[in-house]
């Protein structure tokens, strides 16, 4: 047995509740649009009870990166692992969050046809930002840098969605008034997916951090 | 000391007693030379040749298949079992080097029938329709099949020995396994699974515990049987429920309403009265036409319907249908036509089934065809049979719907449907007929352009010869 199995040890484990948080926040995104898109209440309002679970688990590998540094002292890349922890897993909290701010406006929203003309963008907004999360996670349990690049350039196609989005938006605003709530309440969903995608570039740049030790901004 | 025979018979002689002989002329040398018999020059005369032959022996019989023997083990320890070692003697060497010929077989043997056997294993669980996913005791990938691969969009050996988490990527199919691995019970449950592919799929999760022999705990084996076409069925069940009662509730609500009227006086006066009637009696109308839809429906399904099966004149059969729905047509303002050439080959079948798959068709067509717009029923042959279609210029079908026209109770637009009297189920009809005829069913559509729904019949043998 090396010294440093210990260690070993609760870095795995680490990386394995990290991977467990950001199943579950993938799953709140896409429960959260899902529940949007087909104007189902009750998955919105799963989505917000189960945040709870994932803010428990953040506050859990919080505090497991901190024991890790108190009582093993890591150095160096050892050091960085669990300081990238705490950021991803902080990024990842962030997301949750968003999720329930999309499901809240779903509750809002309950009862009324939709009427404005661009959904199609959240599915697909949505479904990138799910792709960006999970493979950022990707990158990280690998030190795959070339793969936080890559996962980092598709924010740019979610920023382009978005702007897209709020152009219609507006647009459909200035053509027909009866439309202004429900299309402001769409412009915060598609304001929430956009920043989902850049708290995961947040996950992108501390992959690169961990593995190379530089910042890169990737935004 | 007592020397069992056995001793004496796996001695073999040939070597023992050559060896003896070489040794007693040295010893007599010796004697010879100690006495002063020989001198050293002779002697070494003598024992030169003799030791040479000796070593020459020794070389030849001992060292040199002992060496191969040596080579042969090394390369079956390397893993190359097709080495077929020479057999020089039959003395212990040539023993030794048959036992590792045996050897090397039987190994050979075993690593072909686990192969063979791991291959099998391979290909069932390629095979299954289910994924397979195994997890040793640690919690790491054994194995995963092409379901599973497909499902969560991984590659099967990339996940090998990694952590459940970073292959599946799902909370609560992790949270199943390990629920098994840790209590080393069985665990069942749903899981919903967003994966590779767009939509989510449901999927029932048997994870039981391997028991290995001498082991406390073993890995777990989870069979995912995906359910998500059985959740619809049992959704579509429900909702064919609930639309039958509302369907059944609304004129039955209405019919009430005006009964309760005629009650409390309505009935005094004449004109209302009757007004009120013929209301009644347009929904009791309804109510029996919906009743009795469901019912064909239903033995149709059942396939109970007796099919009076007779040559059929399509021909006869389209410009009946069409020509019962001129005035309705004509009252829209919707052009009616049926464009049948006269020499069609003869289909066998039911003539009231095959019209009232037209007679679905075209009054669905008219419904949704606006003012001024055209109905077509259109029949040309072939090959191997005819193909009916009626083309309107209608609202069209919006491309999501498309798959889903066929199914019961599914209805485009809801409100808009049950306006127009229907009940969400002649399409159902339709298709059940056509398949009983051996035909096949379809629907072209363009949102805002209108809408081709087509239909073929099998040519009958007998009459188009």
């Amino acid at each position: 047995m090396s010294p440093r199995y210990a260690f070993e040890k609760s870095l795995a484990e680490l990386q394995q509740d990290i991977l467990r948080m950001a199943s579950l926040v993938e799953q709140a995104i896409y429960e959260a649009v899902e529940s949007l898109m087909k104007q189902d209440v009750t998955g919105a309002a799963q989505v917000i009870m189960g945040d709870e679970m994932i803010d428990n688990l953040y506050l859990e590998i919080e505090d497991k990166c901190v024991k890790l540094i108190a009582t093993q002292q890591p150095m160096a890349r050892d050091l960085r692992v669990a300081i990238t922890g705490i950021k991803i897993c902080l990024s990842l909290e962030r997301m949750a969050d968003h999720a329930v701010d999309i499901a809240r406006a779903t509750m809002c929203l309950s009862g009324q046809p939709f009427t404005v003309k661009c959904l199609e963008y959240i599915p697909q907004m949505g479904r990138l930002a799910r792709q960006m999360v999970k493979e950022g996670l990707d990158a990280y349990v690998n030190s795959d840098v070339q793969k936080a690049r890559e996962m980092c350039a598709l924010d740019d196609e979610v920023d382009y969605l978005f702007a897209r989005m709020f152009r219609e938006l507006v647009g459909n605003m200035e053509e027909d008034p009866r439309t202004v709530v429900q299309a402001a309440y769409l412009l915060y969903v598609s304001r929430y997916l956009e920043r989902i995608a850049d708290h995961a570039t947040n996950i992108g740049e501390a992959v690169i951090y961990l593995v190379t030790g530089e910042r890169r901004e990737l935004n | 000391m007592k020397v069992s025979p056995g001793f004496f018979k796996g001695i073999s002689w040939r070597p023992v007693a050559s060896y003896f002989f070489l040794v007693l002329i040295f010893s007599a040398l010796l004697q010879l030379y100690a006495y002063k018999k020989l001198s050293f020059a002779a002697a070494l005369l003598i024992v030169l040749p003799l030791s040479t032959l000796l070593a020459w022996l020794l070389y030849r019989r001992v060292i040199e298949p002992l060496r191969e023997i040596t080579a042969a083990a090394g390369s079956i320890a390397r893993g190359d079992l097709s080495r077929e070692l020479h057999i020089y003697s039959e003395d212990e060497i040539g023993e030794l080097a048959r036992s590792i010929n045996e050897m090397a077989g039987q190994l050979r043997r075993t690593i072909e029938l686990v192969s063979g056997e791991r291959n099998r294993m391979r290909a069932i669980l390629d095979s299954m329709a289910d994924g397979v996913i195994a997890l040793d005791s640690e919690g790491r990938v054994l194995l995963v099949n092409p379901v599973i691969e497909e499902v969560f969009g991984i590659r099967g050996e990339a996940c090998q020995g990694k952590g459940l988490l970073e292959v599946v990527r799902n909370y609560d199919v992790e949270r199943v396994l390990q629920r098994a691995l840790k209590t080393q019970e069985p665990v069942v449950q749903e899981v919903k699974v967003v994966g590779a592919g767009p939509e989510a799929r449901v999927f029932r999760i048997h994870a039981t515990p391997l028991k290995e022999a001498g082991r406390e705990s073993g890995g777990v084996v989870a069979v995912m049987r995906d359910i998500t076409e059985r959740k619809k069925l049992e959704q579509m069940r429900t909702e064919f429920v609930a639309n039958v009662s509302h369907e059944l509730r609304t004129p039955l609500t209405s019919l009430k309403g005006f009964l309760e009227t005629l009650l409390e006086g309505a009935a005094d006066d004449p004109d209302t009265c009757r007004r009120f009637l013929k209301i009644m009696q347009e929904e009791t109308e309804r109510l029996t036409r919906l009743i009795d839809d469901l019912l064909h429906l239903s033995k149709i399904e059942e396939r109970r319907v007796v099919h009076r099966w007779q040559p059929v004149d399509i021909h006869a059969v389209i410009h009946r249908v069409v020509s019962l729905f001129h005035p309705q047509a004509a009252e829209k303002g919707v052009a009616l036509e049926a464009v049948v050439p006269a020499d069609l080959p003869g289909v066998y079948g039911d003539p009231d089934l095959l019209a009232q798959v037209l007679i679905n068709l075209v009054d669905n067509a008219v419904k949704y065809t606006p003012a001024g717009g055209r109905v077509t029923v259109r029949a040309r042959e072939e090959k191997g049979g005819l193909r009916v279609e009626v083309e309107d210029t209608g609202i069209g079908i919006p491309p999501e719907s498309l798959p889903r026209v066929f199914e019961r109770f599914y209805r485009v637009d809801k409100a808009r449907s049950r306006e127009l009297g229907g009940v969400g189920i002649g399409l159902a009809i339709v298709k059940h007929i056509v398949r009983a005829h051996g035909g096949k069913i379809g629907v072209e559509s363009t949102p805002g352009r209108g809408s081709l729904f087509y239909f073929t019949l099998p040519a009958d043998e007998g009459t188009s010869e």
